[in-house]
């Protein structure tokens, strides 16, 4: 009964690990950024639905559409912006320039917001589900739900509709795209957006199982990079289950290993596959 | 004479502080094929990323009545004048249908959009059958058929097309200037851009040859066919 627990609880926290990636892979896919203010993002989210809920009394769940558009705005404006100046120069520039944004944005976090921990407790915060021995607990049940419809949604939007399409056809082939009409300051702000809103609604979540702190922001972007390698850049479920993959391996490495060895897993398993099969999971950009 | 549809005059351009183009002119009137020849590097690409603004030049084109100088590629699509690229330059991940879509992505009239559809089925009845298919899977000629067509959907007032032949089996490539033929009827301007002399002149109205970032001779493809020197430097016959 230990394992099928130890397997629930990993699956269910991966889905959100798997969420906080799609947005970092999103970005990355399509407008070559490795966003390392991607953390950063989810911890802004987190404090979006604890002000919703804790300030306005709104519930943590239907808080996290608002705690969405508030991440989308942000994420359009930093692209249009800041990002946009520098897309076009080397990779580099990129990372350095994302990487002091995550600098900024977590000491202004700091600033206004303490660096008190803060957790979302609901009123339905400690309640669980029984099922053949194992508990539920319902919050990561939502979470996980949450997120299984988000990369729905989100595999919805990129296949589906106009906009979708433009932002696949400009990652696949971006001299083409500018051809036939694409106007790719604009797409990149509302792709940035998109992937802004995604981490915003993880950092909600995130914030309803964990606890948020300024400071969470370095930790979550190192596991987002590494599921999105894992995950690949394509296809949403692919990325949802490498998240689910790092769940279970931390939530099997905490038991069996030992807790302080969590984040050491995923490093670890990302330099076993890469080493495996290095081809196979770089590709699919 | 003919109205003319796109105007060039003085255009200079290059990459960095390469000068490629010198002092181009070039006019094409609407309704009419012409033919831009020219060796491999002599400048006829460079010209069309010229005119799409995929680099900066200096001197005037004039398209419609409306100066491209300055303009973003976005502006210059969505005025009319539609590229088909040099290397089919297709999304691979993309199926033909959604790479036609994709032709269409600034027309909002879903039901004028439809009937394009069916026009580039009946002209290219291959690309119907793999509609479904990846782009990237095509042979060469289906991706040069896809590529027409995904520009054609953009219903341009006028095409570029930058070395239709390159690579394409010879019989693929009198399909293609036949549908080059049928574009033309259909009330589309041709700019054709093209190394293979033989096949840009079966079809064109009039010619430009260039020969290291300079027009060097122009005139109607009967004429320029009769060009001694020409003769001898391109089509190879004495």
């Amino acid at each position: 009964m230990l394992f099928a627990q130890i397997m629930v609880n990993g699956l269910l926290l991966g889905g959100l690990y798997g969420l906080m990636a799609l947005g970092m892979a999103l970005v990355w896919g399509v407008l070559n950024i490795v966003n390392l203010a991607h953390g950063a993002v989810v911890m802004l989210g987190g404090y979006c639905v604890y002000f919703l809920f804790t300030g306005a009394g709104i519930d943590p769940f239907a808080a996290l559409p608002i705690a969405m558009v508030v991440m989308f705005a942000l994420g359009y404006l930093l692209q249009r912006y800041v990002l946009n100046l520098i897309i076009r120069s080397a990779q580099l520039n990129t990372l350095l320039i994302t990487f002091g944004l995550d600098v900024v944005l977590t000491y202004l976090a700091q600033l206004a917001f303490s660096a008190d921990f803060r957790a979302i407790n609901p009123s339905y915060a400690g309640a669980n589900l029984t099922w053949m021995g194992v508990t539920i607990p319902l919050v990561r049940l939502g979470a996980f739900v949450t997120a299984l419809i988000l990369a729905g949604l989100l595999w919805a939007l990129l296949q589906r509709t106009r906009l979708g399409r433009a932002i696949r056809a400009t990652a696949q082939n971006l001299v083409a795209a500018r051809l036939y009409g694409v106007n790719p300051a604009q797409l990149y702000a509302v792709t940035f957006g998109l992937g802004a809103a995604l981490a915003g609604a993880a950092g909600g979540l995130y914030g309803m199982v964990s606890q948020v702190t300024p400071y969470v922001g370095a930790a979550l972007t190192a596991k987002s990079f590494v599921i999105t390698i894992m995950g690949g850049l394509e296809n949403p479920f692919g990325i949802l289950l490498g998240g689910v993959f790092i769940g279970i391996a931390e939530a099997l490495a905490a038991i069996y290993i030992g807790p302080t060895f969590t984040d050491a897993i995923s490093f670890g398993l990302l330099l076993l596959i890469l080493v495996a099969r290095p081809a196979r999971s770089l590709r699919g950009a | 004479m003919s109205e003319p549809l796109l105007t060039i005059a003085g255009l200079s351009a290059g990459y960095g502080a390469a000068p490629v183009l010198f002092d181009v002119t070039l006019t094409v009137n609407k309704g009419e094929i012409v033919a831009l020849v020219g060796s491999n590097g002599a400048g006829k690409t460079t010209l069309l990323r010229s005119i799409s603004h995929m680099i900066t030049a200096r001197g005037s084109i004039n398209f419609a009545g409306r100066e491209l100088i300055g303009l973003s590629p976005e502006d210059v699509f969505a005025a009319g004048l539609v590229q088909v690229p040099e290397g089919r330059q297709l999304f691979p991940a993309m199926s033909i249908e959604e790479n036609l879509q994709m032709g269409a992505f600034l027309r909002r009239d879903t039901a004028a959009v439809a009937r394009s559809f069916e026009q580039m089925y009946a002209l290219f009845p291959i690309l119907k059958d793999r509609r479904r298919q990846a782009a990237g899977s095509l042979s060469g000629g289906e991706q040069q058929m896809c590529a027409m067509a995904r520009a054609l959907m953009a219903d341009p007032k006028m095409l570029m097309v930058d070395e239709m032949s390159l690579g394409l089996a010879p019989v693929i490539v009198d399909q293609l200037l036949v549908v080059l033929a049928d574009i033309r009827k259909a009330g589309v301007t041709v700019l054709l851009v093209e190394q293979d002399v033989f096949a840009a002149f079966s079809v064109a109205d009039r010619g430009y040859v260039m020969e290291t970032g300079r027009i060097v001779r122009e005139g109607p493809v009967a004429e320029l066919a009769e060009d001694p020197e020409l003769r001898k430097a391109y089509l190879g016959v004495a």
